[in-house]
C-alpha cells in the first residue's frame, strides 16, 4: 500500500492504494467515475482513455501509484459550469455516439490531440483515434465531430 | 406526409448526452450494496467426460459466499432451438470454455482462487475440431446419436437439373467464410439479486429482455413471473446478446439465490472468446447456371457448417444462409443440402446478417465469376436478374417493395463504374459490387406470433413516455420511436422521453435481432401514438362541443382544421383531461400483429416470413499492393432501399458502423483455434478495424416508402454489413485479377495467390511444368 497524491478533474485526493491497483480501477471502483470504461484490460481497445498531466494514456496499463504528484482528467471533469466541451457537443451533433461505449475515451484522446495541434489535418486525426477502437459508428462520424471542432471557433 | 416535421430529420441521438458525460450506465458500471464477484469454472478440455467434482476445499476458502455445480441446476437441457445444453455441464465438457461450476465471493481475487481450487477428474475423450472430421467414419460423437448432424435442410424448388440443362455457363465454386466475434466493446455482463421471498432481479446490456426472461426461467425452472430482467445501457450487441442466454445469466441468478447477496458475473474478453457466441463458419459449393445473356437458370448449394458443441441459434442461422441471397433474384430452380455440424469447438450464435453475409459472399463473388467468363458486365446480370416490387420469389418471399434496380444503377453512376471498372489494373485498383437482401422481422423465429405492443402515455404535464419492450442496444430505436411519437402529436422532441426497459413494466416483446425493431416495434409505437392521439382529442372535442374530426395536433397546439384561432396548448389539454380522469394520464396502446401476407414458412421453408425486404448495392474501390498482398479499401458506396429513412444522420452511422464490420470480416477477422483452443482471444492478436483501416464511406437512400412500416420505413440495421466482403473480393479481382474465395482475405493468402501465379506465369513456357495451365 502507498499513499499517493494525485488530482482528478481539479479534486485533490490523497488516497493509500495498493501497488498493483491500476489507475482504471482506482478511478472506477475507489472514486466511482465510471465514465471510463473498461473493456479489454490489455491496453489494446482504448475505452478507458483518461488524460495524465494532459497526455492520452490507456488507465488500464497504469498504476495509480504511478499517477502519484499528477493530475488526471476523465469524461466526467469535461463539464465547466454546466458547459460542455465543444467535443462532447460535436459528438452528440454529428452522431458520432451509438452504443457509446468507446466514446469517453475517444473524446479525451481526440482532446488531447486538439490540445497539442489546435488544428490538425484528416491524418493527425486518424494517427491521434487510432488506439480507440469502435465497433459501432466505423468512425466515420468521430471523424467528422473532430474536424468540426478542429475547425471550429469554439476550439482553442 | 409532406407536412412531416420531425421524420426523415437529421434529430441527435436521444440518448448522446448521458454517453458524451460518462453518465450513462452501463452492465459494467452497475454496482449493488453487498455485490459479491461470480467467476465461472470452465473446461480446459475440448471433450472430455467428467468423473469426479470436488469443489470442497475451494467451498472452505475464506471469502467464498456460493458454490454451484450442475447438482445445484434442475439439470434441464435448453437451448435456442435444439434443446442440447445445460448451464454446467452435466457428466460431460464438449469444449474447451464449457461451463463446469460457478463461485460467488467477496472479491474477484478470491472468486479466482476458488476456481483454482475446485478439482475436477476428467477422462478425456476423442475430439472432433472441424465439420469434415466430425463427419468422417468412426468419428467421435459430441451429442450421442446424432452423428454430428446438429441440423440439416433439404429442398428442391423447381427442377434444377432442368435448370441447368437451360444453361449456356455452368459455375461450381467452393466458398469458405471464417468464424468471426461481434466484438461489441462491453463484454457480457449480469448482475442478480434475489428478494426475501425468492424474486430475482437480473440486470444485464442484452438485446432480448423478454425472451430472455423466457428461457432463464426455463433454465432454472422457475415461472417467468419469478424473474424480472431491468436492461442496462447496452455497450454493443450486433446479436451477441440477443435471444441465445448465456449461461452466465441464469448461473449469476442461481448464485444470488444461493448466497442471498446480490452477485456480479462479467466476462473477461478470453472467456468471450472461448465462450461466447460468434458467427457461423461456413463451406459453400454453389453451382449456378446463367443463359448467354446472364439470365440465371439454376442454382444448386451444399453447405456444411459448424455448429461448435451445442446448436444454440444455429439451425436458424443456416436457414439464413441457405435460402436468403436466393431471393435478390428471379431463380427459377434452385436446389439446397445443407448440414450444421457439432465439433468440439465454442457454439456459434448470431451476429448482424445471421448468416446472410456467408451466401451473400458466395453468391456475390460466383456472379461476377460467371459474367467474367460470359463477356457480360456483372453490373447487368444483377440488373436482368433482380427480383422486383410485385415479385414473389421462388421460396414465397413477397416483395411489396423493392428498388433492388434503382439502386444498382445508382450505385453504378455515383462510383462512376462503367468508366472505372477493369481500367486501373496497372495501378493496382479495382472497383467491384455486390447487392444485398434482408428481413424486417422475421416470423420462423417466435412460434406464437410476429408483431410488438406498445404503450404511449400522455402525462398530466403534457409530457409523453414511450413505454416499448424493444430494446435500444446503440443502434438509435429510442431516438426513431420518439421522431415517431413526436410528428404524430406535434410536439417537439424534448417532450418525449423512452422508458428504460424492464419485463416488469415494458410489453412483452421480441427484442432486437432481423432488423425488426422501427419496423415492426416502431409501428407499434407509431399505433400507439394514434391511440393516445385519438383519447386527446377525442376529450378536447367533447369539452370544447365540436367535431373530433376537426381538430388537429401540431406546433404543441391542438387546434380547429383549416383555422386561424389559436387553439388549446397540448400542455393545457393533456392537464385538462388527466384532472378530469382522477389525475390518469392518457394511455394509448399500439398492437401491431403483422399482416396476413406474413406467414410462418411450411416443412420445406417455404413462404412469406417477413413483413418486408430492404435491399441494397455496395460498390468498394480497392488498391493492392503487389508487393505485400496488402488490401487497402479507397472508397465504399452503399446505396439502400430500406424505405424512408426515419433519421439519416442515423440511418448514415448504420451504414457506415456496417460496412466496417464487413471490412474486418472480409480482409483481417478470424478466430483461430488449434485443437479447440482459441489463440488469438484479445484486441491485440484478434484485429478489429480501427479509424486507419476505414475510408469513405457514402451513404445513399433511395427513399420508397413500403407500404407496412411506420411512415414506410423498413430494416437498415443488418444489411449494411451484408455485401461488403463479396464488393471488396470483386474489386481485389478487377484490380489483380485474383479471386479469393476464403474469408478473410488477408494479406498472406492474396501474396500468396499473386506468387502463385506469377510461378505459373513464368513457367508456361516450359513443356512439362508441374504447374496446371
Amino acid at each position: 500500500m502507498k499513499k499517493i497524491r494525485l488530482k482528478v478533474n481539479g479534486f485533490a485526493y490523497e488516497p493509500v492504494v495498493p501497488f498493483h491497483l491500476t489507475l482504471l480501477d482506482f478511478l472506477r471502483d475507489t472514486l466511482g467515475l465510471t465514465g471510463t470504461k473498461k473493456s479489454c484490460n490489455l491496453g489494446s481497445c482504448g475505452a478507458c482513455t483518461v488524460l495524465l498531466d494532459g497526455q492520452a494514456v490507456n488507465s488500464c496499463l497504469i498504476l495509480a501509484v504511478e499517477a502519484d504528484g499528477k493530475s488526471v482528467e476523465t469524461i466526467e471533469g469535461l463539464m465547466r459550469n454546466g458547459q460542455p466541451h465543444p467535443l462532447q457537443k460535436a459528438f452528440v451533433q454529428h452522431g458520432a455516439v451509438q452504443c457509446g461505449f468507446c466514446t469517453p475515451g475517444m473524446i479525451l484522446s481526440a482532446k488531447a490531440l486538439l490540445h497539442r495541434t489546435p488544428h490538425p489535418t484528416e491524418d493527425q486525426i486518424r494517427d491521434a483515434l487510432a488506439g480507440n477502437l469502435c465497433r459501432c459508428t466505423g468512425y466515420a462520424k468521430i471523424l467528422e465531430a473532430v474536424k468540426a471542432v478542429a475547425g471550429g471557433k469554439e476550439n482553442g | 406526409m409532406d407536412r412531416r416535421t420531425i421524420v426523415g430529420q437529421r434529430i441527435d441521438n436521444v440518448d448522446a448526452w448521458d454517453k458524451v458525460t460518462g453518465k450513462a450506465v452501463y452492465g459494467i458500471d452497475l454496482k449493488l450494496p453487498g455485490m459479491l464477484h461470480g467467476k465461472i469454472l470452465r473446461s480446459p478440455l475440448p471433450h472430455a467426460r467428467i468423473l469426479k467434482i470436488d469443489p470442497s476445499r475451494a467451498r472452505n476458502l475464506p471469502g467464498v459466499r456460493a458454490l454451484i455445480t450442475a447438482e445445484d441446476t434442475p439439470k434441464i437441457k435448453y437451448g435456442a432451438q435444439i434443446a442440447d445444453e445445460y448451464p454446467l455441464a452435466v457428466e460431460k465438457v464438449r469444449y474447451i470454455g464449457d461451463e463446469i461450476a460457478a463461485v460467488a465471493a467477496e472479491d474477484e481475487e478470491t472468486a479466482t482462487r476458488a476456481l483454482e481450487l475446485i478439482h475436477v477428474d476428467y477422462e478425456e475423450l476423442p475430439a472432433v475440431f472441424s465439420p469434415e472430421e466430425a463427419l468422417g467414419p468412426g468419428a467421435p460423437e459430441v451429442h450421442e446419436g446424432t452423428g454430428n448432424v446438429a441440423s440439416q435442410i433439404d429442398f428442391e424448388r423447381g427442377d434444377v437439373s432442368q435448370g441447368f440443362r437451360e444453361a449456356h455457363c455452368i459455375l461450381e465454386e467452393e466458398f469458405v467464410t471464417s468464424n468471426v466475434h461481434q466484438a461489441y466493446l462491453e463484454p457480457h455482463v449480469c448482475i442478480a439479486q434475489a428478494d426475501g421471498c425468492g424474486r430475482i432481479t437480473l440486470w444485464g446490456s442484452l438485446q432480448a429482455p423478454s425472451r430472455n426472461r423466457e428461457t432463464i426461467a426455463r433454465i432454472l425452472n422457475l415461472p417467468p413471473d419469478k424473474i424480472r430482467i431491468i436492461q442496462t445501457v447496452v455497450g454493443g450487441g450486433f446479436g451477441g446478446k440477443a435471444t441465445q442466454v448465456l449461461a452466465l445469466y441464469p448461473l449469476c441468478a442461481l448464485l444470488a439465490l444461493k448466497s442471498g447477496r446480490p452477485v456480479r458475473i462479467l466476462n473477461t474478453w478470453p472467456e468471450e472468446f472461448a465462450a461466447s457466441r460468434s458467427r457461423m463458419p461456413s463451406k459453400i459449393r454453389l453451382k449456378l447456371g446463367l443463359k448467354k445473356d446472364g439470365t440465371f437458370t439454376a442454382k444448386d448449394l451444399a453447405i456444411i457448417a459448424n455448429a461448435g458443441a451445442y446448436a444454440g441459434t444455429g439451425p436458424a442461422v443456416m436457414t439464413t444462409t441457405a435460402m436468403r441471397a436466393t431471393s435478390l433474384y428471379r431463380f427459377p430452380h434452385v436446389k439446397c443440402h445443407a448440414r450444421l455440424v457439432y465439433t468440439n469447438t465454442t457454439p456459434i450464435g448470431s451476429y448482424r446478417g445471421y448468416g446472410n453475409p456467408q451466401l451473400h459472399f458466395a453468391l456475390e463473388s460466383a456472379i461476377d465469376m460467371a459474367a467474367e467468363r460470359l463477356g457480360l458486365d456483372p453490373l447487368d446480370i444483377r440488373l436482368r436478374n433482380a427480383i422486383r416490387v410485385g415479385d414473389t420469389s421462388i421460396h414465397g418471399w413477397v416483395m411489396n417493395s423493392c428498388q433492388l434496380q434503382a439502386c444498382l444503377e445508382r450505385a453504378a453512376q455515383r462510383s462512376r463504374w462503367k468508366e472505372k471498372r477493369g481500367q486501373r489494373r496497372k495501378e493496382g485498383i479495382g472497383i467491384g459490387m455486390a447487392s444485398m437482401i434482408h428481413v424486417s422481422g422475421n416470423r420462423a423465429v417466435y412460434p406464437h406470433f410476429d408483431g410488438s405492443s406498445a404503450f404511449v402515455r400522455i402525462n398530466p404535464t403534457g409530457s409523453v413516455d414511450i413505454i416499448s419492450g424493444e430494446a435500444e442496444i446503440g443502434q438509435g430505436s429510442n431516438t426513431a420511436f420518439a421522431q415517431i411519437v413526436a410528428e404524430v402529436l406535434g410536439l417537439p422532441m424534448e417532450e418525449i422521453r423512452v422508458q428504460p426497459l424492464d419485463t416488469d413494466h415494458s410489453p412483452f416483446a421480441l427484442g432486437t435481432f432481423a432488423s425488426r425493431v422501427l419496423t415492426i416495434g416502431g409501428k407499434a409505437v407509431y399505433l400507439a401514438a394514434q391511440d393516445a392521439k385519438e383519447k386527446l382529442l377525442s376529450f378536447v372535442a367533447q369539452k370544447m362541443e365540436i367535431r373530433r374530426e376537426d381538430l388537429e395536433c401540431q406546433g404543441g397546439m391542438i387546434r380547429m382544421r383549416n383555422s386561424s384561432k389559436p387553439g388549446l396548448s397540448f400542455q393545457e389539454a393533456a392537464r385538462l383531461a388527466s384532472m378530469a380522469s382522477a389525475g390518469a394520464p392518457i394511455l394509448g396502446q399500439g398492437i401491431f400483429r403483422v399482416p396476413g401476407h406474413v406467414v410462418m414458412p411450411d416443412a420445406s421453408k417455404y413462404g412469406n416470413l417477413s413483413i418486408a425486404y430492404s435491399f441494397g448495392v455496395q460498390v468498394a474501390e480497392v488498391k493492392v499492393d503487389r508487393k505485400t498482398g496488402r488490401v487497402d479499401v479507397l472508397e465504399v458506396y452503399s446505396v439502400h432501399d430500406s424505405g424512408t429513412i426515419i433519421n439519416p444522420k442515423l440511418g448514415e452511422g448504420q451504414v457506415e458502423g456496417g460496412v466496417a464490420q464487413g471490412m474486418g470480416f472480409a480482409l483481417m477477422e478470424e478466430i483461430v483455434r488449434q485443437q479447440g483452443k482459441v489463440l488469438n482471444d484479445n484486441f491485440t492478436d484478434y484485429r478489429l478495424p480501427t479509424i486507419q483501416d476505414v475510408p469513405k464511406i457514402h451513404s445513399l437512400f433511395i427513399e420508397v416508402p413500403d407500404p407496412f412500416g411506420p411512415f414506410g420505413a423498413k430494416g437498415l440495421g443488418e444489411i449494411t454489413q451484408v455485401p461488403t466482403a463479396p464488393a471488396i473480393a470483386n474489386a481485389i479481382e478487377d484490380a489483380v485479377g485474383i479471386r479469393l474465395k476464403e474469408l478473410p482475405m488477408t494479406a498472406e493468402k492474396l501474396l500468396k495467390a499473386l506468387k502463385e501465379r506469377e510461378m505459373k506465369e513464368r513457367s508456361l513456357p516450359c513443356a512439362g511444368s508441374s504447374f496446371e495451365a
